[in-house]
């Protein structure tokens, strides 16, 4: 097996088994908060990366799929880890209408597009909320919410933990098999020039709403996951302006690697709880985060991943 | 932000007793607990608390003020010598951070219980918890339906829900009122709860309710005062935080619609700063429901809660009715842990004591408080009313007993309890 295999896989069995082990309650929530962030991070990673395309709408597909494996838990009995694929294949489909404006744009007017779109969501989720247990198709009584089924294996935040990472680290394996085979090839190809792209036989228009697809497919089971994690969810947890903020820790942490997706995970979520428990207001991160953004920009094109990546890769010679 | 009061021997104790002991000596200083004036020095009994304070409430004087009794109790004996090391959380409204502090609290530390919590978000994500757990929350600042439909949460306010419709009752029987316009959040087991039994209660009456109902994240009070316009009302509920609800006064106040409206509203509105904000426009035309007693009440409880946040609050703390509220929360907890062996307290005992409270009373309350082994709890649902007259508030009903359907399940309980509202 080669190393790039071998060393993902050790830190995952390093994480399901010893993490949980170590770590007190209210870190295991923090971790688990981080691992499914990091797997919305992935998607913006995939875009980005592959395409040099900005999705700033990622939190509200991770709503949508939130919205969808809510509105499955309490409207039929089918288990959890069913509810996380429905949820995550539905807000495929949502990702990839977003797609439809990337046909045509790029840069600076796609991401006004996709902001205008995590917008819209921002003022739907509010408008209809989120379900939690009532009737009717939104599912919204003016109660307080009823349980939410969590898989048998994860009923204890333990147990949750080591399925959530386990779940990232299979969507991460999705993103390095594409990476590797055909449609791979075919955004490396789009990347470079559209025009040469098609002139060699690659159908642009599918290859882009295939990606589009594929991160909003890991935002739908990032969704899935924190509705699971959390019990029930709250429309001011999906605003747009946290899009944006998770594009910028997903560059910050580095869109080129799945490293870079746990950086970005680990800066959302876990930089804020460790402000908090030491006593300090978990806005400070805002700040950091903007410095490390400038950091990013100015000197670490690829992100703190591919700082630490090439730190490790230099080492050896 | 965090705030660990832990009881150390030395200096700092001997300056909280000695202090403590002199502002006992003029007639009006705190009493806590046993009395004593001597430092508990044992080993700790850790107490949790969660409140939000973030945008867009500060729901910290609950906790603020419980911290201030526990510290008068840790300077005067503590419970039968064991200090009450408290210990505060914030869960700045964001429900991921109320998970993760509440498992720190009830898990990681070990906490005996929580008291003087008051949270939107962190009783909606943590009332599993705390059930799964068996670990009670006396809770002091409520605006959920969690609060008062989870077996192991028990709040001295009363939430939006009773207060309001205790506001509309006075509206409906005093004012003439036939058509009320609840102005709520948009949020399932907040706004739109209370809401939808205000709604309830003006149909069970034969007349007309409707809510309106915002953005939490967008607020625009002229668009909302424009729709309770359109809607025809007669009655405004100001259904809302003090802030946004002094902030649709003043929308009213600039479009000269004081007039084309009863106002009423719950307790939020009744802050001790209130009257620096809203000026004389308001004077004798704005009625609000109060669910504790006045602040400048003669009452012992009502002297002594001034006299514990005078002498061992802080100075930023609030002074509004989540604390008197914090205060009670703190008081009937401590008496509860007083009943019971040192050696044996712990969260089993702890939880147990709490459910035995039966009859508790105070002048801060109406009729007496009680927790009782059951699946929802709502011990204050009595109130009195004030009128908004600039300077003061005037009380003009005194207290009344609330009535709801919603009621129902509580009365059956407080029935079996042997107690009266």
């Amino acid at each position: 097996m080669p190393r790039s295999q071998i060393t993902p896989l050790a830190i995952l069995l390093i994480g399901v088994l010893i993490l949980p082990l170590i770590l007190s309650s209210l870190w295991v929530k923090v971790v688990t908060s981080a691992a499914i962030f990091a797997l919305g991070a992935a998607g913006i990673s995939v875009l980005f990366a592959q395409l040099g395309l900005i999705n700033l709408a990622q939190i509200a597909l991770i709503g949508v799929g939130g919205w969808v494996a809510l509105r499955l838990n309490y409207a039929t009995p089918l288990p959890f880890t069913v509810i996380v694929v429905i949820a995550g294949v539905a807000t495929a489909f949502v990702g990839a209408i977003l797609a439809l404006p990337a046909l045509r744009m790029r840069g600076l007017y796609l991401a006004l597009v996709t902001l205008m779109a995590a917008g819209a969501f921002q003022i739907l989720f509010n408008a209809f909320q989120f379900p939690n247990g009532g009737e009717g198709f939104w599912g919204v009584a003016r109660q307080s919410a009823a349980d939410i089924r969590r898989p048998s294996v994860a009923q204890s935040d333990v147990g949750y933990l080591r399925y959530t990472l386990v779940i990232m680290a299979a969507g991460f394996g999705l993103v390095a098999l594409h990476r590797i085979t055909g449609p791979g090839r075919a955004w490396a190809m789009i990347r470079q020039s559209e025009a040469n792209a098609m002139a060699a036989g690659i159908n642009v228009t599918f290859y882009k709403i295939w990606a589009f697809a594929l991160s909003g497919l890991l935002a739908g089971i990032a969704g899935a996951l924190l509705s699971g994690a959390l019990g029930q969810l709250d429309a001011r947890s999906f605003l747009a302006s946290e899009g944006i903020l998770l594009f910028a820790l997903a560059v910050v942490g580095g869109a080129y690697s799945w490293v870079g997706a746990i950086i970005a995970g680990v800066l959302y979520k876990l930089l804020p709880a460790l402000l908090n428990d030491w006593g300090l207001s978990a806005d400070l991160a805002l700040i950091l985060f903007g410095a490390a953004l400038l950091h990013a920009i100015m000197t670490a094109p690829r992100g703190i991943a591919g700082q630490l990546l090439g730190a490790l890769q230099r080492k050896p010679s | 932000m965090k705030l660990t009061t832990t009881l150390l021997a030395g200096a700092a104790a001997l300056c909280l007793a000695s202090f403590a002991n002199s502002a006992a000596a003029d007639g009006h200083g705190p009493s806590c607990g046993l009395n004593t004036g001597e430092a508990a020095t044992g080993e700790p009994i850790k107490v949790g608390g969660i409140n939000g304070n973030a945008p867009p409430g500060d729901f910290s004087g609950g906790t603020d003020a419980a911290a201030a009794y526990f510290d008068c109790v840790n300077a005067n004996g503590g419970i039968n010598g064991r200090p009450i090391e408290y210990i505060v959380e914030n869960d700045q409204w964001n429900p991921e951070l109320a998970g993760q502090v509440a498992a720190k609290l009830v898990n990681d530390d070990g906490v005996v219980a929580l008291v003087g919590n008051g949270s939107v978000v962190s009783m909606a994500v943590n009332a599993n918890l705390y059930e799964e757990e068996d670990v009670m929350v006396m809770a002091s600042g409520c605006a959920i339906s969690e609060c008062y439909e989870s077996s192991n949460i028990v709040s001295t306010n009363q939430g939006p829900l009773p207060s309001g419709i205790g506001a509309l009752t006075y509206a409906v029987e005093e004012l003439g009122t036939k058509n009320a316009a609840c102005i709520g959040f948009n949020i399932p087991n907040n706004g739109g709860w209370a809401c939808d039994w205000m709604e309830d209660y003006m149909s069970s009456q034969g007349l007309t309710g409707t809510s309106i109902l915002m953005d939490p994240t967008a607020v625009d009070l002229n668009s909302v005062y424009l729709q309770a316009l359109s809607e025809g009302a007669d009655t405004i509920l100001l259904m809302l935080p003090a802030g946004p609800a002094i902030g649709l006064l003043k929308v009213a106040e600039e479009q000269g619609g004081r007039d084309l409206f009863k106002w009423v509203s719950p307790t939020p509105l009744y802050e001790p700063g209130v009257a620096d904000v809203l000026g004389d426009y308001w004077n004798d035309n704005l009625y609000i429901h109060i669910e504790l007693a006045p602040f400048d009440s003669d009452g012992a409880d009502n002297q002594n809660w001034a006299a514990v946040v005078e002498a061992f609050g802080q100075d930023g703390d609030r002074r509004d009715t989540f604390s008197q509220s914090g205060y009670i929360s703190a008081k009937f907890f401590v008496e509860a842990l007083l009943e019971l062996d040192t050696d044996s307290i712990d969260r089993a005992t702890v939880s147990d004591a709490i459910r035995a409270i039966n009859g508790a009373e105070s002048d801060l309350l109406c009729a007496p408080y009680y927790v009782g082994d059951a699946d929802r709890h709502m011990p204050n649902s009595t109130g009195r009313m004030v009128a908004y007259t600039g300077s003061a508030f005037e009380v003009v009903r005194d207290c009344f007993a609330i009535e709801s359907s919603y009621f129902e399940p509580i009365r059956a309980q407080e029935a079996a309890l042997g107690i009266t509202q």
